[in-house]
């Protein structure tokens, strides 16, 4: 252990204060292209022709590339768990978001591409758009996707759910029910390095990459795919991100440049834009959340119902990934033992959503803390006391039936109290993230605990057999 | 166009109208000045021109002629640091780096320009206000920007102006830290 407790050197600090650490845009290597891409300038239209025949004619351009050229354009990031692919690396008979690649060009020079983009006649048929989730449900509204309005792959269901207790007895049980709707929006990542990939075709017919990815073999395999390589054909090099915050787990910029690069058979470039990063690099998705809370006169969440609309934008990506995220936090950091929660993955006519900083967890947490506030405001108690009455502690087990093992609600709690200077009756402030007992345990929390030692609950079985509103039970299976 | 870059003559036959950015980069492989936005608006590309924070990107190569350029490949090398390096790298400024560069070269600048006015007899760091006022057109976005401005300063002092450089980054134990202690039962 001599690490921890040390105060280390960065192992890449001398390189970035010398202006030394290389990143993608750093590397030139000799016979290197530049490339663009032509993207939909619509939200939503059918792609009628795509004809590059001028663009290909134009001096010093070396490849135009479509879907045709991509040994295999449609694909999911989850179809090793069974899910089908559904996203086009280069958009075929629709435009489904404005800014989809639809062709790329490498050519000698920058000017040269993006002279080349202008020459490739695409002829659309604009459609309806959809960009409110709320109304992606509606019978008359635009059909976004080919799975229909929500992602339907969450094993026998179309949405994912968490079940617990008996959330019905909680609100007939209620002594007051406190509604609201949040709604946190889209953000975009503003990496100071915007997507950058360098691919450099080998004489031996392998492919280097340079990579600005936060995910290297991730994107190995998402190239590797694309290309349908064998892994051991594809060399990464990356560890050099400009800030990602998880806007570079996508791979945007590495597959479109390999492909071009297998065709010129020379090294291709492609860094976008700043104005590409903002327009059409993917964001942290909005989401739409409307959460009930069932509670007692003296501060008891007896249970929780809740719906989640996730904008996916237009392709599934990672979204079903963040929204499962999302489901397993939504009691927050505290015990409700009845539990109710639907989450809907929606499709929209907007850039596809993805990672960022607490994938799906920021948006549940955002609703969370600031529903809890307004139940005590509701019940004129204090939102300090009402948190640490109802904080996990160990024993209680969370919406999927995890038991607790180190819950650090109630510590992280009262030290916030103490920096703030909040002052707290001594009963609240000797409060321990130790097993319930007496006060902190009435009736209804007496069921979702786990047996003392026990760490994980069957999820097929009840949390106690013995408890009459123990009855637990998860949708889903990934 | 002839100009001084780092102290060496350059000519170049770009046409006049290329952002110096664009000329250090691809012509003569001086990657330190990054390209963030290309439009003024990040700081990452900063260099001094005749010892002036300005940004390359926005400057055509045909102004300069006979300017003298600096960037960040002149501030220091990793066996002979400038000040203001080692006070980013002790004070842990720099996270993904890709706008170090910038900052550096802005807070070099504060640094030489307030030098004089310290007056004899010791040194009086730049205020907090002065960096931020220097610092103002440069984004960073994964410090805070609370550890850069803390370096500013630090370099500003002299603390760092016979520092050793950090050599290798082998790590010791800090003597004067408590042993760590350990929480918890390993799984």
């Amino acid at each position: 252990m001599k690490a921890v407790g040390a105060t280390l050197p960065r192992y890449d600090g001398v390189a970035h204060i010398t202006g030394r650490t290389r990143f993608v845009d750093d590397n030139n290597v000799p016979g290197q292209l530049y490339a663009k891409a032509l993207r939909s300038p619509h939200h939503h239209a059918r792609i009628v022709k795509v004809d590059t025949s001028r663009a290909e004619s134009l001096a010093g351009v070396r490849a135009v590339i479509t879907h045709r050229d991509v040994p295999k354009n449609v694909y999911g990031h989850l179809e090793d768990l069974g899910v089908p692919a559904d996203e086009p690396l280069l958009a075929e008979q629709y435009a489904r978001w404005k800014g989809q690649p639809i062709a790329a060009v490498a050519a000698e020079d920058l000017d040269t591409a993006i002279e080349a983009l202008e020459l490739i006649d695409v002829e659309y048929e604009e459609l309806p758009a959809l960009f409110d989730i709320r109304k992606a449900l509606e019978p008359d509204a635009p059909e976004v996707h080919q799975w229909g309005p929500v992602y339907p792959h969450f094993g026998p269901h179309n949405h994912r759910r968490v079940r617990k207790g008996d959330v019905d007895w909680a609100f007939e049980k209620a002594d007051t029910i406190v509604s609201g709707v949040y709604r946190p929006q889209a953000i975009e990542h503003v990496p100071m390095e915007t997507q950058a990939a360098l691919a450099i075709p080998e004489p031996d017919g392998r492919l280097t990459i340079y990579s600005c990815t936060q995910a290297m073999y991730f994107s190995l395999g998402v190239v590797a795919s694309h290309l349908e390589l064998p892994l051991n054909r594809i060399k990464f090099i990356g560890g050099t991100v400009g800030g990602g915050f998880g806007g570079k787990v996508d791979t945007a910029s590495e597959t479109i440049s390999a492909v071009l690069a297998l065709k010129a058979q020379r090294p291709v470039k492609w860094r976008w834009t700043r104005e590409e990063e903002f327009l059409v690099s993917s964001t942290r998705a909005p989401w739409h959340i409307e959460l009930e809370d069932a509670v007692t006169s003296d501060g008891w969440i007896l249970g929780r119902r809740m719906v989640t609309l996730h904008d996916a934008g237009a392709y599934a990506r990672f979204s079903p990934y963040g929204l499962t995220k999302h489901a397993f936090h939504h009691t927050g950091a505290y015990t409700i033992p009845n539990l109710k929660f639907d989450g809907f993955v929606v499709f929209t006519n907007r850039v596809p959503t993805t990672a960022m900083r607490g994938f799906g967890v920021t948006s549940v947490s955002m609703a969370v803390e600031t529903h809890i506030t307004r139940v005590a405001e509701v019940l004129g108690l204090d939102p300090w006391e009402i948190r640490l009455k109802n904080a996990n502690r160990i024993g209680d087990t969370t919406g999927n039936l995890v038991a607790m093992q180190d819950p650090s609600t109630v510590p992280v709690t009262l030290a916030t109290a103490e920096a703030v200077g909040k002052e707290l009756a001594s009963e609240y402030r000797a409060m321990t993230p130790e097993r319930r007992t007496g006060d902190l345990l009435p009736e209804h929390l007496v069921a979702q605990q786990a047996p003392e030692g026990v760490h994980v609950i069957d999820r097929a079985g009840p949390v106690n057999a013995s408890q009459s509103n123990g009855q637990s039970s998860n949708g889903g299976s990934h | 166009v002839e100009l001084t870059i780092n102290g060496t003559p350059r000519a170049t036959a770009s046409s006049p109208v290329t952002p110096l950015l664009t000329v250090l980069r691809q012509e003569w492989n001086i990657t330190g000045p990054k390209p963030g936005c290309e439009q003024g608006g990040c700081g990452a590309c900063t260099v001094l021109v005749d010892g002036e924070p300005r940004r390359s990107c926005l400057l055509a190569i045909g102004t300069l002629e006979d300017k003298d350029i600096t960037t960040v490949e002149a501030l220091g090398n990793p066996v002979k640091l400038a000040p203001v390096q080692k006070a980013f790298n002790d004070r842990y400024a720099a996270q993904c780096g890709y706008c170090t560069a910038g900052m550096l070269m802005a807070a070099q600048a504060l640094i030489d320009r307030t030098d004089g006015r310290r007056g004899e007899g010791g040194r009086e760091p730049v205020t907090r206000e002065q960096v931020l006022e220097a610092l103002s057109g440069h984004v960073c976005r994964c410090t805070g920007y609370v550890k850069i401005v803390e370096a500013v300063i630090a370099a500003s002092t002299g603390e760092f102006d016979g520092a050793a450089d950090p050599g290798d980054t082998e790590f010791a134990p800090d003597p004067t830290q408590p042993e760590a202690e350990i929480r918890g039962t390993p799984a």
